[in-house]
């Protein structure tokens, strides 16, 4: 579960407003996607989720606690994926999945089970135990999905985790997702792949120049707009200036 | 012409952020204390400028009259081509080939020798900053102090312009010779090392043979000769002597000739590179890129022992400091290896009987005054184990991936204390080669040597708390090469000014102490009691501002 009340974010001493006053709510068992064009406000959104950038105004909740109050109890039940995978080059991709998994407390033999499940969902078993500064870079982004899933949250906060998997791992990720949120779990991911967002979504929303344009189901948003229109129709509309 | 000025602008605007900078103090309006800050910084060394002008003048009067006053210009010139050659061989390496730019210069419809020509300009900004405050004030002094006619200036400022171009072209050369030779593909870390290692121990032997070989009597005969000292000292590299004797004479003989050997020279030398450049950056660069890594599939057995440990977060914080440390370069060279290095050149320093500062320090040691030798040790300690990057790095050393530190549900409390003891280690290793170094070379006994070794980890738990404060205060993020996160990072600058500022308090609290009738065993009791006073203080104010502070860093 994730809330957003009266979120407003601003940069260069209030010059330029990224999130204006954003209320939404994530209920557990959904996929919910957000969308909107550069500089909409969508990653600043998710850093303020994640705990990353803090709100100049307005709550955000995860389960019910307050992100800013407690920050460590939210921390503990969300893993974050970031639009990029910058992760230390340093370690090899074992080494950042046992740092993860340390820091989020996973027992040893879970982290191993699953471990050796998403090294092979994302085919990266063979590279494991090489130095991440030798993979490409959708061998981070998977390296960096395998140490979100490693942890088995509650919430999953994904910012762009397609961008750059090939069509095999996306689809592999879609489906971890699906069954992710069928247990209950909560998934707030961006996107600029607007039939992703289509086929894949629960719900859906629309962040333009910091502001809500729309949110909710696809035929709501449907309706909204005019019968009978895609998403990327819809969302051309309402981020039209 | 205009392809490589369009290609310097730009890599001068990355190399100092100016862009960014801008952006900040300008449209952000965020940073202008950092203005303010590098303003009182500035004022603030220019009372030590002035001491240096003091000294500089002291030494050209006592130089003078042996008849030497050339060798002050030899020895300012040289000890700034030191620096260059220390500093350039890093620059030089990272800039060419190991630098992030590099993909999209090489894209670039640029010549080979334009992109090489344009980075070097930028490695000769930054050491002409290096340098300028060792060398400049050499030159003032000389100048005035032997009253040199105006027609000395415009050649000080050529000699000045020119100094780090034959060092950095001859670095330039043999790395690019040795990155074409060398199939470096997957050992680029281990070339970079043991291409540092050979340069320091170049230099130490260098250092070694300007004094080690000579006896006491040839060393008068040098100090006695009309020019010998500056001879002494050149003879390592002409380029010094030709510079120097170029600004003593001026336009009259041999002035000229030395004119046109030094200026030949160097244009020879940048030549040379830039037509090396031509022929072997690009094939050096391709083979770099050329990574063929063999993956191995690990077996479920060794996967599963790979994960049969689970940490405290403490101590993975702990280990990934380490780990990440230790297997960057640069970084290793500024944390252990310097505090191993450093005390280790010492060592044969004192062995062989070279460097004025070492005897001075044996001198001190050897008082008889227990106390004395005691609190001196324990400085000395403290600066192998602490005057170096580690602590006041540790945040900025994280870059790009601090985002990881901020969304672990880890209190920043515990993830201070995981770096704090990462810095620790480092210190404590400092402590003990040092002391390895006081008994074996210079002879202490174990009765000052533990005390001493005592008082310093005391001291350097509080010294790595404040270098570890002064870098969560702003830290260093946005660095693309790890070079600028501990070598061009004004945190570990800032940090050793504190540190020597410290050590300077300590003392004035000894004369303190002793004033008030304090001696001997009660004396160091006492300066025991207040480091580890002051180490309690500060760790605590560490670890009760890291919440605020990590909160209030946007990554």
């Amino acid at each position: 579960m994730i809330e957003l009340r009266n979120v407003c974010k601003s940069y260069n001493k209030g010059a330029v407003r990224a999130v204006d006053d954003l209320t939404l709510a994530v209920p557990p068992g959904e996929i919910f996607g957000f969308l909107g064009p550069n500089g909409a406000g969508k990653t600043t959104t998710i850093k303020m989720i994640v705990g990353i950038l803090a709100p100049d105004t307005g709550t955000i909740a995860i389960e019910g606690r307050d992100n800013r109050r407690e920050p460590l109890a939210c921390k503990a039940v969300t893993a974050y994926v970031p639009d990029s995978p910058e992760i230390y080059e340093r370690l090899t991709g074992l080494e950042y999945l046992n740092f993860i998994a340390d820091v989020y407390g996973v027992p040893a033999r879970e982290r191993a089970e699953r471990a050796k499940r998403w090294l092979e969902v994302f085919e990266l078993a063979s590279a494991a135990a090489d130095p991440i500064q030798t993979y490409s870079h959708g061998m981070r982004q998977k390296i960096v999905l395998s140490g979100a899933l490693i942890v088995e949250p509650r919430v999953f906060v994904l910012d762009e985790p397609m961008t750059g998997l090939d069509p095999r791992s996306a689809h592999s990720l879609k489906q971890a997702m699906r069954a992710h949120c069928d247990r209950g779990g909560t998934l707030f991911f961006s996107t600029h792949v607007m039939e992703v967002a289509e086929k894949f979504c629960d719900r859906i929303a629309i962040i333009h120049r910091g502001r809500l344009s729309a949110c909710g189901t696809l035929d709501e948003l449907r309706r909204q707009a005019g019968e009978s229109q895609s998403l990327e129709k819809i969302f051309l509309e309402m981020t039209g200036s | 012409m205009r392809r490589f000025l369009a290609l310097l602008g730009a890599s001068l605007r990355q190399n100092f952020g100016l862009a960014l900078l801008k952006y900040k103090v300008i449209k952000q309006r965020k940073d202008l204390w950092l203005v303010l800050l590098f303003a009182l910084g500035l004022a603030g060394v220019l009372p030590v400028v002035v001491l240096y002008f003091k000294v500089l003048g002291l030494v050209f009067s006592i130089l003078q009259s042996q008849g030497q006053a050339t060798a002050l210009l030899t020895l300012a010139i040289l000890a700034g081509q030191f620096l260059i050659l220390v500093f350039g061989l890093f620059y030089v390496l990272s800039a060419f080939y190991f630098s992030r730019d590099l993909e999209f210069l090489v894209s670039l419809p640029a010549r080979p020798f334009e992109v090489i020509a344009a980075k070097f300009g930028v490695i000769l900004v930054n050491e002409y900053l290096t340098v300028v405050l060792v060398v400049v004030p050499a030159f003032v002094v000389y100048g005035v102090m032997a009253a040199k006619p105006l027609s000395y200036w415009p050649l000080a400022a050529l000699v000045f312009l020119l100094l780090p171009v034959i060092p950095l072209a001859l670095s330039g050369l043999l790395v690019m010779a040795m990155m074409r030779l060398v199939n470096v593909s997957r050992k680029k870390d281990f070339f970079l090392l043991a291409g540092s290692l050979v340069l320091v121990t170049g230099v130490l032997f260098l250092q070694l043979g300007l004094a080690g070989n000579r006896s006491p009597e040839e060393l008068l005969k040098f100090f006695t000769a009309a020019d010998g000292l500056a001879r002494l000292v050149g003879e390592k590299f002409p380029p010094c002597i030709w510079a120097s004797r170029l600004l003593a004479s001026g336009f009259s003989a041999p002035g000229p000739g030395y004119l046109a050997l030094y200026v030949g020279v160097s244009i020879a030398v940048l030549l040379l590179l830039l037509l090396a450049a031509e022929k072997l950056f690009y094939r050096g660069l391709i083979g770099l890129a050329e990574m063929a890594v063999r993956r191995k599939k690990l077996s479920a057995a060794a996967l599963a022992g790979r994960f049969a440990n689970r940490r405290r977060a403490w101590r993975a914080i702990l280990l990934r400091e380490w780990k990440l440390m230790n297997r960057t370069p640069i970084f290793l060279l500024n944390g252990i290896f310097s505090v191993i290095l450093v005390p280790a050149m010492f060592f044969f320093m004192v062995r062989s009987g070279a460097g004025s500062s070492s005897i001075a320090f044996l001198k001190i040691l050897g008082s008889g005054n227990r106390t004395v030798e005691i609190l001196f040790a324990a400085a000395f300690f403290v600066a192998c184990g602490c005057l170096n990057g580690t602590a006041s790095s540790t945040f900025s050393r994280e870059g790009r991936n601090f985002w990881i530190s901020k969304v672990i549900p880890v209190a920043p409390r515990r993830q201070v204390m995981g770096k704090f003891l990462h810095s620790y280690l480092v210190a404590v290793l400092g402590v003990l080669s040092g002391s390895l170094v006081a008994k074996l070379a210079m002879g202490l006994g174990w009765k000052s040597v533990l005390p001493a070794a005592l008082l310093a980890l005391v001291a350097g738990a509080f010294l790595t708390a404040v270098n570890m404060a002064v870098d969560l205060a702003r830290p260093l993020l946005t660095w693309k090469s790890p070079q600028r996160a501990i070598k061009q990072n004004l945190n570990v600058l800032l940090a050793m000014a504190l540190d020597v500022g410290f050590v300077y308090l300590f003392y004035r609290l000894f004369l303190l102490l002793r004033r008030a009738g304090l001696n001997g065993a009660s004396l160091v009791s006492a300066m025991l009691a207040a480091a580890a006073l002051a180490a309690a203080i500060s760790l605590f104010l560490l670890a009760h501002i890291a919440a605020g502070r990590y909160a209030k860093i946007e990554a």
